[in-house]
């Protein structure tokens, strides 16, 4: 199945190249230690490079943006073309919807996806990974080009379990966990910078006037750009995982987002990136609406 | 923590209504507590969730967000972005351990004295039983 996608890829990207469709294409390759990591290929004679496997985590929406600007000024922007999984083009919808990327600038390789295995059992075969399996997204929801064959999807019994655990606690016991957690932070920035929704010229963490958050290694520090971090994605979190996976420390950033996810579900009915036509939840509101406050 | 606890309260409100409103309670010599350290800006939809965690980081262990009623805000509709802002905030901060007591979102007009009294003595009430505020401030960690 892993097989299929892979080649699909490589033929699509083969085909994209040499008819000039596209600029590049945004996909993966496997490194020098056999890990994968993402690839930008620029020449048709190249496509073979490009691997797909259910180790291949990162969203690679990300890197959309810069291929977004015109190199030189004048220039059309370059076109590429992306491999993406379900949870990717939400991503990448959110980032149309904000003008951040045009639509025909891109070529979306939709990957019907597997879902990706646990960082732990990556190469035995192993398990899903958590949030994975969760996910019942199988086909993205939109692309210009389809590989491999939707597998079934499992029935979630609770979409929101993950949760349940922290919510039932007290807040003291919530506190706790996350000054444990955010004591580990070594502010590397990993999890904003693999974020596709992360794109702020300046962002608050370096921002120096007015300085929000200085740069002390301290518990409060990290809190405060956390939190806020996972506020600014408030609605536009489209699930992808990329900052737990990118976070050296192995913080579960995205309890903060998903927990986000669920209010503006709950309260909004509101799911980012899934529908283009529907404002952001909180860049709009109903006059005659009952919030808990 | 003994008795003699005061909370600090830091309050952001909007100049057109609940400013007005918190005049209006000290033109009508209506007594309420002076935990509360006032904020005006110019309006609810202006109160980035930013400053309410910059507050609690700071050191303030409650704050009020005070604007118009919804309908009545000088601007139109800021106050209806704020509730939308604060339904989600207020549960988020719940989430990371900033129990939701803490931050009061109230709709207080230019004429309800009384009821910016009460709300503050509510809120600086509710503060005192839930205890200082230590969590994510700046400077306490090392304390701990």
């Amino acid at each position: 199945m892993n097989h299929e996608i892979q080649d699909g890829i490589r033929i699509r990207a083969r085909e994209l190249l040499s008819l000039g469709e596209v600029g590049c294409v945004i996909g993966h390759e496997r490194g020098p230690r056999g890990r994968v990591r993402p690839v930008f290929v620029h020449d048709a004679g190249d496509a073979g490079r490009l691997v797909w496997d259910q180790t291949c985590h990162h969203n690679l929406v990300v890197y959309l943006r810069d291929r977004a600007a015109p190199s030189r000024r004048g220039d059309a922007p370059l076109r590429a073309g992306i491999v993406a999984r379900p949870c990717d083009v939400r991503a990448l919808n959110v980032l149309i919807h904000e003008g951040q990327v045009a639509r025909d600038q891109v070529f979306v390789i939709g990957v019907a996806c597997p879902g990706m295995l646990a960082e732990e059992a990556e190469g035995a075969g192993g398990s899903l990974a958590e949030h994975c399996r969760r996910c019942k997204e199988r086909v993205p929801l939109f692309y210009d080009a389809l590989v491999g064959e939707p597998p079934p999807v499992d029935a979630v019994v609770d979409a929101w379990e993950d949760l349940a655990e922290l919510e039932g606690s007290t807040p003291g016991e919530r506190l706790a966990f996350w000054i444990r957690e955010f004591d580990r932070c070594i502010r590397c920035y990993a999890c904003r910078q693999a974020c596709p929704g992360c794109y702020c010229f300046e962002c608050l963490a370096e921002q120096v006037d007015p300085q929000w958050v200085s740069i002390a290694h301290r518990v409060p520090q990290k809190a405060f750009f956390h939190v806020m971090r996972a506020y600014h994605l408030a609605g536009r979190c489209a699930e992808c995982h990329a900052c737990d996976l990118a976070c050296p420390m192995h913080i579960p950033l995205s309890l903060l987002n998903r927990k986000i996810a669920k209010e503006v579900k709950a309260l909004f009915g509101y799911t980012a990136g899934a529908d283009p036509t529907i404002p952001p939840p909180l860049a709009t509101f109903r006059k005659d609406e009952e919030l808990p406050l | 923590m003994p008795d003699s606890f005061e909370p600090k309260i830091v309050g952001f409100l909007c100049n057109w209504c609940s400013y007005a409103g918190a005049d209006m309670t000290g033109t009508s010599r209506i007594p309420y507590p002076s935990n509360i350290r006032i904020v005006r800006v110019p309006c609810s939809g202006r109160v980035d969730p930013l400053y309410v965690l910059k507050a609690f980081q700071e050191g303030a262990d409650g704050v009020l967000v005070a604007g118009c009623h919804p309908g009545d805000c000088h601007y139109g509709d800021g106050n209806l972005y704020a509730r939308r802002r604060y339904a989600l905030m207020r549960s988020f901060l719940d989430f990371v351990g900033i129990d939701a007591g803490r931050l009061r979102v109230e709709w207080v007009s230019a004429s309800e004295g009384n009821r910016f009294a009460q709300v503050v003595a509510e809120l600086t009430e509710q503060v005192r039983q839930l205890g200082p505020w230590a969590g994510l401030r700046e400077g306490q960690q090392e304390a701990a």
